[in-house]
């Protein structure tokens, strides 16, 4: 009885030492993470031009997002076309760097420093200055075309393939994605391919039936992360073809949220959009979590996929 | 371990939610991020009282290096001069610049002394950010009639640091190579395109007299302004006035010459970008002439060097081009030191030895005195700036900027014409939608 009652009240006292031990987190964490989105929340629901006070408006600012506003919808539009095709493109060649990395051939580290180079550097103002250069009407990409007689286009001065360009760059800046499929790679033990080989399965059949199931946590890791950085793309938009230009064929939404934000001051509107944003990418994410369930195998589950 | 993984997948979802949480937190402008990293000018010389005692004085501006390095020089010698003033400068280019002021007012962060552009002053005056600096004795520095000029509301708030001009800028060699006569001061639109047309005869195939001016709207401002029919955008944004007839011949005109290949494709013209060494299109050589105000044209006779002449904006029945100052310096409404500050930017047009260091940077200086001062000692790209002023100014009309509340105009037009130039778009169509977007802005101000 006695020690049942000491045990119910060392229950009900909190231990406040350990939330002293991460208060610094804790603070940062409610003072600028908690509670900007919690102004941007608010803010969402106010014409707010910086300049003077905000204003309330209730719905409006969704009211005009879903009801009058074309650019809404193209900048939408555009972004689902970019992760529709670069986040694929993009697991695919990283999965297929990766698996020619993760051989053992004598300097392999080198080869892997150099592959993973470009991506230091990937999302910087001076690469997009440099896809301007290869990829302008004078670029380097049309004077390759032209030893073959074809005369290229001005690739990213062209709405028809401005996007196509900048899916190129993102597939390009693999080096991230390609380090962590690198690591579950290493991860596979080799007993499985050894036995397999015993069986006399052909690399193809010990790609698809020990390395792809064996790697899909991580490849389901890297499409959520692949699909939420697609989503936020700026950067390549902003600057190689500047500010989602031409005839806004590469406005992607992050664009489209910080001009409404920063160049045309209607701070309340982009909240809004900001808000929407996060549905999106939250639907999306829990869908992959649904969709996870068929063909994400974990080890610990003691062998069944379900 | 099916509970164990349900743990997992929640960790993991909470995860992904606060990436893009904070992603959106940021993008969303929220006030607590804005001003990190930012100046708070007025309190590090807070304690101190004006008049001889210590004051440090926040300065912002924006503008290429030059600019900066000359307006550094200058604050030095202020110092120099009055040992009780330092400054706390920070300059950046125009569009860092604009996007940074909105956030600095909305944190009450302001620095004391600010430079102010025309096409933004009317919108800052009316949010109370200027202060009134009609007290600022300037008789016989700005002359009477431009000071009258840029006075909002009968009140002054915004000293006018110089004389801004829009001409065009051609490439005076190349074209006597070619053997095409020079742009003749004075000419008319109709000339405009008619040499246009001639020029291309003489030129190679992958050269261009002009470049298209389809997708900027300041270019069709000029000619509707020219033909008499005034602003587009009027009485603070209250009215909004696009000559329907004027449009659609104008850019039905510029549709006739892209097709006779006398403007560039609209790839090429898309991928232009004024100022860069590679990509100017008149620095790269791929075009004859483009337009130029009295600032960027210094730029570009740097960019290449001997080669830049300059002419009028076409003319029409009411003049052409305009000729105005368009920047100004002015104090903040919240500084702490207004008296310094005003006695500042006094000094920053009137002082010899400081005109002396900010040269032409910042276009032809306001103040005659210093401007014949600097003359015996011009450098060609300075010349070439008082050359456009002097052209420009002959028929030169007011300048029109963007009303306030208008940037989503400016860029939808943009955009709708750059339909225009792809083919993907009527020039009637373009009108209709630009017409209504700017009708519903005017409507909105009222």
């Amino acid at each position: 009885m006695i020690a049942d009652a000491a045990r119910k009240r060392a229950k009900k006292r909190i231990d406040w030492s350990g939330y002293v031990f991460i208060s610094p987190w804790l603070v940062g964490f409610l003072l600028l993470t908690l509670w900007p989105i919690g102004q941007s929340f608010y803010l969402s629901f106010t014409d707010y031009s910086l300049l003077s006070e905000p204003v309330w408006v209730g719905l409006d600012n969704y009211a005009r997002m879903f009801g009058s506003d074309p650019t809404f919808r193209k900048s939408l539009s555009v972004t689902f076309a970019f992760v529709l095709f670069s986040v694929p493109l993009k697991l695919l060649f990283s999965l297929l760097v990766a698996m020619l990395l993760s051989r053992n051939i004598r300097g392999m580290n080198a080869y892997r420093t150099a592959i993973y180079f470009p991506s230091l550097i990937g999302g910087s103002i001076a690469v997009a200055a440099l896809w301007r250069n290869m990829f302008g009407k004078d670029g380097y990409v049309n004077h390759v075309l032209a030893w073959f007689g074809i005369e290229g286009t001005g690739w990213i001065s062209n709405p028809d393939t401005a996007l196509g360009t900048l899916i190129l760059l993102n597939t390009w800046q693999f080096g991230s994605t390609m380090v962590i499929f690198l690591a579950g790679l290493k991860q596979i033990p080799q007993e499985l391919y050894e036995s397999a080989s015993v069986d006399g399965a052909n690399p193809v059949r010990k790609f698809f039936h020990i390395t792809l199931p064996m790697l899909s946590p991580v490849m389901f890791f890297n499409l959520v992360l692949g699909i939420i950085g697609s989503f936020q793309m700026f950067t390549a938009s902003f600057v190689i073809t500047p500010r989602g230009g031409p005839m806004q064929s590469t406005y992607v939404y992050a664009v489209f949220l910080y001009e409404k934000a920063f160049k045309h001051y209607q701070m309340g509107y982009a909240s809004a959009l900001a808000w929407i944003l996060l549905v999106i990418v939250a639907v999306l994410t829990a869908l992959n979590f649904l969709a996870s369930r068929y063909w994400v195998f974990y080890e610990t589950d003691g062998g069944r996929s379900k | 371990m099916r509970k164990r993984r349900g743990i997992q997948e929640t960790g993991a979802l909470l995860m992904a939610l606060s990436l893009v949480l904070t992603a959106c937190g940021s993008g969303g402008g929220d006030k607590e991020n804005a001003p990190s990293g930012s100046a708070s000018p007025s309190e590090s010389g807070a304690s101190a009282s004006p008049g001889g005692q210590a004051v440090e004085l926040g300065i912002t501006w924006w503008g290429p290096d030059a600019r900066h390095e000359a307006t550094k020089a200058a604050l030095g010698i202020y110092t120099k001069q009055n040992p009780n003033v330092t400054f706390k400068p920070e300059f950046m280019a125009w569009d860092a610049y604009w996007q940074k002021l909105p956030t600095l007012v909305a944190s009450k962060a302001v620095p004391d002394v600010l430079q102010m552009d025309a096409a933004y002053i009317q919108d800052y005056v009316s949010r109370g950010v200027m202060e009134d600096l009609s007290d600022i004795d300037l008789s016989g520095v700005v002359p009477d009639n431009i000071l009258e000029n840029v006075k909002i509301g009968g009140k002054l708030y915004g000293i006018p640091l110089s004389h801004n001009a829009q001409g065009i800028a051609y490439n005076k060699p190349d074209l006597e190579a070619a053997g095409i006569e020079l742009p003749k001061q004075g000419w008319t639109w109709e000339e405009y395109f008619q040499w246009a047309r001639d020029a291309k005869k003489k030129l190679p195939e992958d050269k261009y007299p002009i470049g298209d001016p389809t997708n900027a709207w300041d270019w069709f401002q000029w000619y509707q302004a020219s033909q008499g029919k005034g602003a587009i955008m009027a009485d603070g944004g209250k009215t909004f006035n696009l000559d329907k007839d004027l449009f659609v011949k104008f850019h039905n005109e510029l549709a006739a010459l892209r097709k006779e290949n006398v403007l560039p494709p609209a790839d090429t013209s898309l991928a232009f970008l004024e100022n860069d060494p590679q990509a100017d299109p008149m620095a790269s050589g791929k075009v004859m002439t483009r337009g130029a105000t009295v600032g960027s044209v210094a730029a570009l006779e740097q960019l290449m060097p001997g080669k830049v002449a300059v002419v009028n904006v076409p003319n029409g029945p009411s003049g052409g081009g305009w000729a105005q100052s368009t920047i100004f310096l002015g104090v903040s409404a919240t500084s702490k030191h207004k008296e310094e500050a005003k006695k500042f930017v006094k000094w920053f047009i009137t002082d010899s030895e400081g005109g002396k260091a900010l040269g032409l940077t910042r276009g032809i200086p306001i103040n005659e005195s210093i401007y014949k001062e600097l003359e015996p000692n011009l450098e060609a790209k300075d010349k070439i700036s008082k050359a456009l002023a002097d052209v420009a100014s002959e028929k030169a009309m007011p300048f029109y900027s963007a009303g306030p509340g208008y940037t989503e105009w400016v860029d939808f037009y943009k955009t709708t014409m750059e339909a225009v130039m792809f083919g993907q778009k009527t020039v009637e169509k373009a009108y209709e939608e630009i017409n209504k977007l700017g009708q519903d802005i005017a409507a909105k101000q009222k």
